[in-house]
């Protein structure tokens, strides 16, 4: 079964990037508690996110009274700025008129409404869909010379936080201003975006890209996950070039750490791996291949419910994925290196990122001691 | 237990003929209990007199459990059982979902099994617009369904439709159609395209109610006619269809026709209002 969450998830998330408005999802509450499960182990004192929690009579009967009620309840409870709806199948099936709602209600803080059935496309679909609802928040602002926004990260992606310091440290060293994190920024920071020079699109939200450099002028360029010595660099001097910077220097690699684990990543070339995941996957498999030698057997994204079958038929030593992948790896009894959303069973909340020159080693450790965790049956399953 | 309901086209004379069908069959020791599963809820108001509370309503205003069944079940004319699973305003919610809703509160309640009914009549909505619409041919809710017409086409189209409706479930599980419910009320007033209609689709007409002004002037006054005019011909032709009903065997899972064979009951409709024309 392909691991897609559909739109109402992609959506979510991506609302749930804008941390101090309330993210007021209508739906049943299983339909919240799923999405929000998955967002609040990886950030715990988060609870920006609440649901009109429609019950069979709201099913019946029309779910807009308990919107209505909803509305009101957060705008006097919940001190942010903005509140952001996002509703799911339910309405959409019974044909709640959200809108209505909302526009007949004169509350003091800005709401942004987004239509996200679940059946209606993909969690990515519901990711761009949301960031393009979402910028009607946005307001024109002046340009800060030498500046990005970075689109595309997720508040509950793993490694996140120090992946996000780490970018930002490497283009501070090229002298680039991170002027928004979307969606990982506050309301005053998403406001403020189009005062950014340029938009840098990390994987998804393109159409919001599109969008700013329709509505307000700001060319974007695309770049992968910056994964791997290699892609770092590239990464910061693609932005670089974009803004007519000399990109990072090369003093900035240490790659004496590297020759502490020589024999371990020596035994580790060319050993045979699979890796599935969304628009990490890609960049990840280029650093395992490109950097530390891997054979990457078995390349798949989560639209692809064949994962498994691949794996097994395949001579893989390794697997990297989300938790989801600790099943089949406990089958075939190999490591999973955990790299994608979603993360559920680790938590990651130190100063250990794996994007990045940085990540690149935290990655490397991970590896080397996910291989040493198992016995040598395993890594000579080869 | 004789458990069937009746569907047909909106505004066909469902309820009308539910009623005086439950009215004819009540009494002498037959148990009858109709629900009604229009959002309209005003299948039960010939035999009862007024609108009654809906399931719905109680839902709306009580948690599920603390309904009772005093609340949504009422008695009417000779004593029959009456119950209106009710719905949402137009224009919002599921009704759908109301059908399933209602006669979940039901069996919560084990209405069946308190009353004991000998006959169970379904009086469903226009159509099988939704999986909700089609609740009582699901769970073995009723054993079989009967269709009223006239002959117009469009009538004779959703008849169709709901034969369509009937064999999926049947497939399924044992509900059957138990016949078609020619009503004459019409512009057209040919029982015999009906007939045919009714051989195409593997049944019969099990019964005919022609047009009557008894039928209006009862409705008037919020009765069925076998209340209002116990002795009409009209009443004796509500009995003469409800014995039949109720003694009906014949079952099938019908043969629904293609838009090209209704093409052909619809050209002979056409043949028929010209011969009239002439």
């Amino acid at each position: 079964m392909a691991l897609d969450g559909g739109k109402f998830l992609g959506a979510y998330r991506a609302s749930l990037g804008i941390s101090d408005a309330v993210v007021l999802c209508h739906v049943p509450i299983g339909c919240h508690w799923g999405g929000g499960i998955l967002a609040g182990i990886s950030r715990q004192q988060d609870i920006n996110h609440v649901c009109t929690a429609l019950h069979e009579r709201e099913i019946v009967f029309g779910g807009e009274s308990s919107l209505e009620r909803s509305l009101l309840n957060v705008a006097s409870l919940h001190p942010g700025p903005a509140i952001i709806v996002v509703s799911g199948d339910v309405p959409s099936i019974i044909g709640d008129d959200c809108e209505a709602v909302i526009r007949s209600l004169d509350l003091d803080k800005k709401i942004a409404l987004i239509n996200a059935p679940g059946f209606m496309g993909s969690m990515r679909d519901g990711y761009e869909d949301a960031l393009l609802c979402l910028a009607v928040f946005m307001m024109e602002h002046d340009t800060i010379e030498k500046s990005v926004n970075l689109i595309g990260f997720c508040r509950d992606d793993f490694k996140v936080d120090a992946d996000i310091r780490e970018i930002k440290r490497l283009l501070s060293y090229a002298g680039i201003k991170v002027n928004c994190i979307i969606s990982n920024c506050s309301f005053e920071e998403f406001r403020g975006a189009p005062a950014a020079e340029l938009n840098v699109v990390v994987g998804q939200g393109k159409l919001l890209a599109e969008f700013m450099k329709k509505e307000f002028a700001i060319p974007y360029i695309e770049a992968a996950y910056p994964y791997g010595l290699e892609k770092s660099l590239t990464f910061v001097e693609k932005i670089g070039a974009a803004l007519d910077l000399s990109g990072i220097a090369q003093n900035e690699l240490d790659l004496e750490s590297y020759k502490k684990i020589y024999v371990y990543l020596q035994k580790l070339n060319g050993m045979p791996v699979s890796i599935i995941g969304d628009y990490h996957s890609s960049p990840m498999a280029q650093f395992l291949e490109d950097e530390l030698g891997f054979d990457v057997n078995v390349n798949s994204n989560f639209e692809d419910s064949s994962f498994e079958d691949h794996v097994a038929s395949s001579n893989s030593i390794m697997i990297f994925g989300s938790s989801f992948e600790l099943k089949i790896a406990k089958v075939l009894g190999i490591p999973l290196v955990r790299y994608v959303y979603p993360v559920f069973d680790r938590v990651s909340f130190c100063d250990a990122p794996f994007a990045g020159i940085r990540g690149a080693q935290f990655l490397t450790e991970d590896i080397v001691n996910a291989a040493l965790m198992f016995r040598d049956d395993y890594i000579t399953r080869a | 237990m004789k458990k069937f309901c009746v569907y047909g086209k909106g505004g066909i004379g469902k309820s009308t003929i539910v009623s005086n069908i439950a009215a004819s069959l009540a009494g002498d020791d037959c148990i009858v209990m109709v629900m009604g599963c229009d959002p309209k809820a005003d299948t039960t108001r010939n035999l009862i007199g007024h609108r009654i509370p809906t399931i719905l309503d109680s839902f709306r205003n009580e948690r599920a459990d603390l309904i009772n069944l005093n609340d949504v079940v009422f008695r009417g004319f000779r004593g029959i059982y009456c119950a209106e699973a009710g719905g949402p305003e137009p224009g919002v919610g599921c009704a759908g979902r109301g059908v399933m809703t209602a006669a979940d509160v039901l069996k919560r309640l084990n209405a069946f099994e308190e009353i004991k009914p000998d006959v169970l009549i379904y009086d469903v909505l226009g159509d099988v617009v939704c999986g909700g619409f089609a609740m009582p041919l699901k769970n073995n809710l009723a054993d079989d369904v009967y269709i009223v017409t006239t002959c117009d086409p469009m009538s004779i189209y959703a008849a169709n439709n709901i034969s369509k409706g009937i064999k999926r479930f049947a497939e399924r599980g044992h509900v059957r159609l138990g016949g078609l419910i020619y009503n004459g009320r019409s512009a057209v007033n040919e029982p015999s395209i009906v007939e045919m209609f009714a051989e195409k689709l593997g049944t019969r007409v099990v019964g005919k109610v022609p047009m009557s002004n008894l039928i209006s002037r009862a409705e008037i006054h919020h009765k069925t006619v076998i209340e209002y005019a116990a002795n009409s011909t009209i009443a004796q032709d509500f009995k003469n269809l409800a014995n039949e009903v109720y003694a009906n065997s014949y079952k099938v899972v019908p043969q629904p026709l293609s838009d090209h064979d209704l093409d052909g009951i619809t050209s002979e409709i056409d043949l028929f209002l010209r011969e009239q024309d002439m």
